[in-house]
């Protein structure tokens, strides 16, 4: 009864991208199997048979230390931000510039996850990979942007304290 | 002898209530309370045809408290050819689950809106390839939570040839895991599980995986902990908590989760 049924809904996926096509695939092979079915990332054919389970990417120990870092890193901005309001921050510039260092970093990390998310290379192979360069370029730019801004002008803590009272 | 003549008048009464109680009682004096039910419809006979909401209108008061009971009596006296799963219609075989007023749940725990004014929709698990009317293709479901080998791994079972032994205390942290039904609510609910559903394990199968991490018995745990290191198996979970907020029988996958990461993290 399952086979019928995922036979049904390739048989939909063909359908879906044009009559003509599923037509022919289907006259040219009748008796098309599951495995034999074109494999596309969500769609509706599974890679093996319906009783073979899914297989796991290759593992790694980076993608846990991935995870605690951005846990820590969101935790330790919580009193990094009060501690750069709370002191002068002409008196400590590298307070300023671990601020601006972390938020852009945590940042990018989230912009990072949303790539992952939405525009996987799995997916989106060329817009998914414009996505993550264009992100990497972006935060290489503002980080030597912070950089400068910390160095030559006012810092970003001034900055913010200008704004605010503006 | 005796005995039975001690039974008989008793057998003779019930004989006689069950009678009274079998003879139909009209119940012309419950007014009708009309409900709209609008329900997704699609039918594989015809792909083409793009799914539409079909609207039924049932009277309350000849319906059971359920939506499960709805469906029924809609399949059985409006239209045959409404499609839907349902087995134990009491929150116990994960069959009935749909979505209903835009909350994933069981059909047969989700009581009926007595609201008349307002209808209610039933559509079929969100994101989910659909076979027909509320039936989602669970396939995908069932391969993911096969391949975390949803059973005890322990190539050294006790000499005495008896059963594994636990403590009450390690016993106690397998509640709140081992009641999942499988009814997919929590997974269909999850944007990440949309999204990925591909490589992102999701909610019910991650909690099902913890479940045999956590257990004092199992002696593939360090294995079960290494396949979910990567991107996507486990680190999908951006803890959007939808999944507890829908499950119908009260459980918290997303604790679970949050306790494999913990445990990845200390290691």
């Amino acid at each position: 009864m399952a086979s019928s049924l995922l036979a049904s809904s390739s048989k939909r996926a063909l359908a879906r991208r044009g009559p003509a096509f599923a037509k022919t695939l289907l006259v040219s092979r009748p008796a098309t199997t599951q495995s034999d079915a074109l494999y596309v990332p969500g769609g509706p054919v599974y890679k093996g048979t319906v009783n073979d389970p899914t297989t796991f990417p290759t593992p790694s120990r980076a993608h846990t230390h991935h995870w605690s870092f951005e846990r820590l890193l969101s935790a330790s901005l919580i009193p990094l931000t009060g501690a750069a309001f709370a002191t002068s921050p002409s008196v400590h510039p590298v307070l300023d510039g671990i601020l601006g260092v972390s938020l852009v970093v945590h940042s990018h990390i989230g912009f990072d996850s949303m790539v992952v998310d939405y525009l996987h290379p799995r997916k989106f192979p060329v817009l998914g990979r414009v996505a993550t360069w264009t992100l990497r370029t972006a935060t290489v730019g503002v980080l030597l942007g912070v950089y400068q801004f910390n160095t030559n002008d006012i810092g970003l803590t001034e900055l913010i304290g200008k704004v605010w009272a503006a | 002898m005796s005995l039975l003549s001690r039974r008989l008048p008793r057998l003779a009464r019930q004989f006689s209530s069950s009678a009274a109680r079998c003879l139909a009682t009209p119940v012309a004096d419950k007014p009708v309370l009309n409900k709209e039910f609008k329900i997704y419809r699609w039918n594989p006979d015809e792909p083409a045809t793009k799914p539409t909401l079909q609207s039924y209108t049932i009277d309350l008061n000849q319906t059971g408290p359920m939506i499960l009971d709805a469906l029924i009596k809609i399949k059985n006296e409006v239209d045959p050819t409404l499609t839907f799963r349902r087995s134990c219609r009491e929150g116990i075989c994960g069959s009935c689950a749909m979505n209903i007023d835009g909350q994933n749940t069981l059909a047969c725990l989700c009581r009926i809106d007595r609201n008349e004014a307002k209808d209610t929709k039933i559509y079929p698990l969100p994101h989910m390839y659909v076979v027909k009317d509320l039936v989602p293709d669970l396939t995908l479901f069932y391969k993911q939570y096969k391949s975390i080998k949803p059973y005890l791994q322990n190539p050294n079972p006790p000499a005495d040839g008896t059963e594994f032994l636990q403590s009450p205390e390690d016993r106690k942290k397998l509640d709140g895991m081992y009641e999942c039904i499988l009814c997919a609510c929590c997974s269909t609910s999850c944007p990440s599980y949309w999204w990925n559903q591909d490589e992102y394990l999701g909610p019910a199968t991650l909690m099902q995986a913890y479940r045999w991490i956590a257990d004092s018995r199992d002696t593939h745990t360090a294995e079960r902990k290494e396949v979910l290191q990567n991107e996507m198996s486990l680190y999908r979970c951006h803890t959007i908590f939808n999944c507890s907020r829908t499950c119908p029988k009260g459980l918290n996958p997303a604790l679970a989760i949050a306790r494999i990461k913990m445990e990845l993290a200390a290691d």
